[in-house]
């Protein structure tokens, strides 16, 4: 019962997702109306989720608030557009995610990588770091320093719609179905992108795991 | 690194990235450059294509105004500088600065007639007999006077303004002195190229002035041939002998000089 529910909600936008597209519509509607200050309200709201995935994708800072602007800035000129036949973090998502990669296939030889600090204050990352190291202090701050890097060249190996995929799904959270909607693609290209993205991964992330 | 208490994935992986979180400064500036481009956006320019077609949008909604005044102009500008519809046309048209322009010939012709009058009353006092000689003339100047009148007539009977104006004004010119209005004092065209022909010598033409040149011949060679008694002679014999001989006598010259050919020779 519970895989089953596991399974669906890869597949279909959670209920809650739903609520939040209802919300969005209507500070959408306000923003056609003419309150061009309703879409700062959008924009505090997405620009973390936006930014994140800008940043998984390019693994650089700079670029990732650069696309992450150009991105809101495409959207609130063109939402007179938005008709509401999709919500509104699919519409703004495929217009980060087009920008994303338009981006990276121009500079596809040009690359710079930063590397962003892990909040200690999230649980689960405390407790995975915890899971993998005993050190602490400087050794512990290493040690992670040496996974995140292991991390970003494990995902800059590959390609870009499989890295793509594998941000939208597994840091993101995003179903399959909203992520063939951003990619403009079948949910079973999605799965197949994410399948072999993870064997890549694994490969890459082999010294790490532990069954 | 301690032996793991719990099972990590690929996934578990993954999720230690969600936890990487720019700092607080990052979103100051992230705010400030996003207000920055927001408003760059509003107030963006817009390209020069983007005028014209706004431009040509305007137009064509008043295309049938446009396309009006268009032709006015147009038509217009033949009228002006082709010359003018037809006579039918300009007849038809109004006059509308006609007394203006009545006016203005008066003004121009007045002068005039008078400085003829007070000549021909000087010219006449001072020497009868040059007035008689320049009868002709004066009588063609009063024959044109007395024709304009009636031209000018009719030509402001076809309805322009300027010949309305110019007959108006000879007409006011003849009144004021009833003198030339009467032709048969001073006569007429005819009279006038009559007596200018009996003066005219008969025309000569350039050629026919010219000796024939049989004579002209015979004129040059008669003195260098007198020796010979043989060439007297006249008749059309006569003649070939002495053409005959003109040519032995150049063509002996030229010897002379050693000329033949294409080439002249001179011998000291």
């Amino acid at each position: 019962m519970n895989a089953s529910k596991a399974i669906a909600k890869t597949l279909v936008a959670s209920p809650e997702r739903k609520l939040e597209a209802d919300a969005d519509l209507a500070v959408v509607r306000q923003v056609q109306a003419g309150d061009v200050a309703a879409f700062d309200r959008l924009i505090i709201k997405y620009r973390e989720r936006v930014v994140g995935i800008v940043y998984n994708m390019t693994s650089n800072r700079e670029d990732a608030a650069d696309l992450a602007q150009d991105a809101f800035i495409k959207a609130f000129q063109s939402i007179q557009r938005f008709q509401g036949q999709s919500s509104f973090f699919t519409w703004l998502y495929r217009i980060v995610v087009n920008s994303t990669l338009s981006h990276l296939r121009r500079n596809r030889l040009r690359s710079f990588f930063s590397l962003e600090s892990i909040r200690e204050d999230d649980p689960v990352s405390r407790e995975l770091v915890d899971a993998l190291t005993d050190k602490t202090g400087g050794g512990r701050e290493a040690f992670v320093r040496e996974l995140q890097e292991k991390l970003n060249d494990a995902m800059q190996k590959l390609s870009i719609n499989h890295r793509t995929v594998v941000t939208l799904f597994e840091i993101d959270g995003l179903s399959h179905q909203e992520i063939a909607e951003v990619m403009d693609c079948s949910v079973g290209t999605v799965r197949s992108r994410l399948h072999y993205a993870k064997q890549l991964l694994q490969a890459e992330l082999q010294p790490y795991l532990r069954s | 690194m301690k032996e793991p208490a719990r099972k990590i994935t690929v996934e578990d992986l993954l999720h230690l990235k969600r936890a990487e979180r720019p700092p607080q400064e990052f979103w100051a500036r992230f705010e400030s450059e996003m207000r920055a481009k927001q408003l760059a956006a509003i107030v963006v320019k817009r390209p020069w294509w983007d005028g014209a077609y706004r431009l040509f949008s305007a137009a064509g909604r008043l295309r049938l105004p446009l396309g009006a005044a268009a032709a006015v102009a147009l038509a217009w500008a033949g009228v002006h500088y082709a010359g003018g519809p037809s006579p039918a046309g300009r007849a038809s048209r109004p006059v509308a600065g006609e007394p203006r322009a009545v006016a203005r010939a008066e003004a121009t012709v007045a002068p005039a007639a008078a400085r003829v009058d007070r000549a021909r009353e000087e010219s006449a006092a001072a020497a009868p007999e040059a007035a008689l000689a320049r009868e002709p003339v004066v009588a063609q100047i009063e024959s044109h006077v007395a024709e304009a009148p009636r031209a000018a007539k009719a030509e402001a009977a076809r309805g322009t303004a300027f010949a309305a104006g110019v007959a108006a004004a000879l007409v006011d010119f003849r009144g004021t002195d009833p003198e030339l209005a009467r032709r048969d004092i001073f006569g007429s065209d005819r009279e006038f190229e009559a007596s200018f022909a009996s003066a005219r010598q008969p025309p000569a033409e350039p050629l026919a002035r010219m000796d024939p040149s049989n004579e002209r011949l015979e004129r040059l060679l008669v003195p260098a041939l007198t020796s010979d008694s043989s060439f007297g002679a006249s008749g059309p014999g006569g003649y070939r002998i002495k053409q005959k001989a003109s040519y032995d006598r150049m063509y002996e010259s030229l010897d002379r000089y050693g000329a033949g050919g294409m080439s002249l020779e001179f011998r000291f």
